[in-house]
């Protein structure tokens, strides 16, 4: 039964649920006038959730199902944070487009409701209500405008394979539950043979997708470019905290409890996926001359360096490192993603009819001689494109670093090079867009002024990304605080 | 022969008994029977109305609609039966939980109703 | 009585009819059906499991499932009928407005 405690500990969880309630009835019962209220509840009810996460007493829930930890409360604050900037920006970008509806940030709450609570999960079973709870919410808000033939096409794409991956996580539950005698993750301990291992297996393969690691990364492309920028936004930054979170608690429990290793450099089944997703994510990225399409395939590429951390959170001697340096980078990787499709949402092209060849709508050359007419503009842009390359004074940099170091303190010297020489690789497309705007005459029509909140949205994840770039100890402090218990 | 299946014997004899009676007798009313069709015979049997339209019908996308919320809150209500047998043991925490469970039931119902998706009659 | 074992693998071959159909399959209600025979899988197992090991919880999971799996449903077939309104089709080889180009 719940006690006070309890409901203390799941506080943040259900000021989200409650706001997206809120919402839901707003947009039926308030809207005579107009809609400008409504993001400011979702930014209000996710500052309350934010707020509430101290308070929060470190207990385990539901008898060992979900636990409220430091980690789950810094990746609460990190869903939180990327839920509020992408309602400043999907207030700016719908209201342009005259769609916004409250079921937009209802969505996203519920949304966030899912994360936060996968964030928490220590069981198999939560993991997967959780789990459906966020992409339910997701694949909507991909469909949400109904217009044209993009965002139907995108939901459907994230709706079947989605929907497949999870189907694969639960089977693999299913045969876990078989082998253990229970869906806790604490139940592994001791355990072992082909039951679990194909379970372990099963499972393991549903989370790869959910996280978007080569070779199950196929749906990220057409998804992120098809959806709308603010919901692209929203789940480049909750979806692949939330994923990650879980996927960390469960490598962890594994190590732990089976006899099977995981985490062994390259050798090991994540070592392989942490070099195909830095490798493939990178490559892939390099002639995309589509700056969304792009942004996609530099989500996977940024999967893989956070597997990377995953694997060396894996190692004994590593361990805190590790988890650490997977918190950092899920925070610097949040907000600088949030940036970047910001300023995107602000030079999309805005087809007179939805189905017009929009091929375009996103390319490079939209950027071309941005710094001479929006100054500031570019310069945000600029911030973003360093920080995802890893370049320093950034907060981008700032989690690389880490993760790398926490990849040496493991001692698997192949990870880190892969992955240098991957961010190198990766420095050539991104240094792309920021060459356009700076050192190419402008060619395009004149780019729309951004809307306010929009550029709110920008020069709060632009300061956050300077900021962090040149003191990052706060926030390395707070990531090595935040303890993870099994 | 497995004990587990013997116990299933009967059952095969009543299976293929029926299937022997069913087929002798179509057959023999095959064969037998007098055959004089006419129109009111072969045409489909629409409650002895005179039958109208395709057989595949396209339908309103409103029925879609119904159905789905109908499944949805079915489903929801199925937490309510274990639950109901056995919130003598659980007492009142559980009663309070599950009326926060219904009450958010609710609040789907008031945005679905206010939004006219249950209004039959509305074009 | 059944063996436990019969339930495992009619759940096994209904997983993998599920998995083969996701994959091969061009019409997207069938894709989706697939999916769902997928979980219903799952929940097969569960509950044997369940019965195997004379435990509740795995009966009880399979109430969440189904309520998930309703969920799923109905945002999905709404999905669905986007789709088929954009474009007059839910073939999953002629949904292709966005690939790499």
């Amino acid at each position: 039964m719940p006690s006070g405690q309890d409901i203390a500990a799941l506080l943040p969880f259900l000021l989200l649920v409650l706001g997206a309630l809120v919402l839901m009835l707003s947009e039926v019962f308030l809207r005579s006038g107009g809609r400008g209220y409504q993001s400011g509840l979702t930014i209000a009810f996710a500052a309350a959730a934010a707020l509430a996460v101290p308070f929060a007493p470190q207990q385990v829930l539901f008898g060992g199902q979900a636990v409220s930890d430091g980690f789950a409360g810094f990746v609460t604050m990190v869903v939180c944070a990327g839920l509020a900037l992408s309602a400043l920006l999907g207030r700016g970008w719908l209201e342009t487009r005259n769609m916004e509806r409250g079921e937009y940030y209802a969505l996203a709450l519920f949304g966030a409701s899912g994360m936060v609570l996968l964030g928490m999960a220590t069981d198999l079973l939560l993991a997967f209500i959780a789990i459906e709870v966020m992409s339910l919410a997701v694949y909507s808000l991909a469909a949400y405008p109904r217009r044209g033939q993009r965002p139907p096409e995108a939901a459907f794409k994230y709706f079947i394979l989605g929907s497949f991956a999870s189907a694969i996580l639960l089977y693999g539950s299913a045969l876990y539950y078989g082998a253990t005698g229970s869906t806790l993750l604490s139940a592994m301990r001791g355990g072992g043979g082909a039951l679990l291992a194909a379970g372990l297996s099963l499972i393991l393969v549903g989370l790869a997708f959910k996280v978007a690691a080569v070779p199950f990364h196929a749906w990220t492309p057409d998804v992120y470019e098809g959806a709308p920028t603010p919901a692209t936004a929203f789940m480049a930054a909750g979806v692949k905290a939330a994923a990650f979170a879980f996927l960390t608690r469960g490598v962890l429990a594994m190590v732990a409890g089976t006899p099977f290793a995981v985490g062994n450099e390259l050798g090991g089944v994540l070592g392989l996926l942490a070099v195909l997703t830095m490798v493939v994510g990178n490559l892939f990225a390099l002639p995309q001359r589509n700056v969304k399409r792009m942004l996609a395939y530099s989500s996977i590429a940024q999967a893989g360096y956070l597997l990377v951390g995953v694997i060396a959170a894996s190692r004994p001697e590593s361990r805190a490192q590790g988890t650490s340096a997977v918190l950092v980078y899920l925070a610097a990787y949040a907000v600088t993603v949030i940036g970047a499709f910001s300023v995107l949402a602000v030079m999309e092209k805005r087809e007179p009819t939805p189905d017009a060849g929009s091929a375009d709508a996103w390319d490079v050359s939209r950027f071309a001689g941005l710094a001479s007419r929006r100054p500031w503009l570019a310069f945000a842009m600029a911030i973003f494109m360093l920080s995802l390359a890893g370049v320093p004074p950034t907060a981008g940099f700032v989690a690389k670093l880490s993760v790398f170091q926490a990849a040496a303190g493991a001692k698997a010297w192949g990870l880190v090079v892969v992955g240098v020489l991957t961010s190198i690789m990766g420095v050539y497309y991104y240094l792309r867009v920021v060459v356009a705007m700076y050192m190419q005459p402008a060619e395009m029509e004149e780019p729309a002024a951004a809307p306010p909140t929009v550029a709110i949205a920008i020069a709060v994840a632009a300061l956050l990304v300077v900021v962090v770039g040149f003191s990052p100890e706060p926030l390395t402090a707070w990531a090595r605080a935040a303890l993870l218990r099994m | 022969m497995n004990p587990a299946l013997q116990s299933y014997f009967p059952l095969a004899v009543v299976i293929v008994l029926a299937v022997i009676l069913g087929l002798t007798l179509l057959g023999l009313a095959n064969l037998l029977g007098p055959r004089r069709p006419n129109e009111a015979k072969s045409s489909p049997f629409e409650f002895g109305s005179r039958p109208s339209g395709l057989g595949r019908d396209r339908f309103d996308v409103k029925f879609y609609l119904l159905a789905l919320l109908f499944v949805v809150f079915d489903v929801e209500a199925v937490f309510m039966y274990p639950w109901a047998v056995s919130l003598g043991d659980l007492g009142w925490p559980s009663f309070v939980v599950m009326a926060v469970f219904g009450a958010t039931l609710v609040v789907g119902l008031v945005y679905v109703w206010k939004k006219g998706a249950i209004d039959w009659s509305r074009e | 009585m059944v063996p436990g074992t019969h339930y495992l693998a009619l759940a096994a071959f209904l997983f993998a009819i599920g998995f083969a159909g996701v994959l091969v399959k061009k019409n997207a209600i069938i894709v989706f059906m697939c999916i769902e025979l997928m979980l219903n899988a799952a929940n097969l197992t569960f509950i044997a499991f369940a019965r195997q090991s004379g435990s509740m919880s795995g009966q009880a999971i399979a109430f969440f499932v189904i309520a998930v799996a309703a969920a799923e449903a109905a945002v999905g077939l709404a999905i669905v009928i986007a789709v088929y309104r954009t474009r007059g089709t839910i073939s999953v080889d002629e949904v292709e407005a966005l690939r790499d180009r």
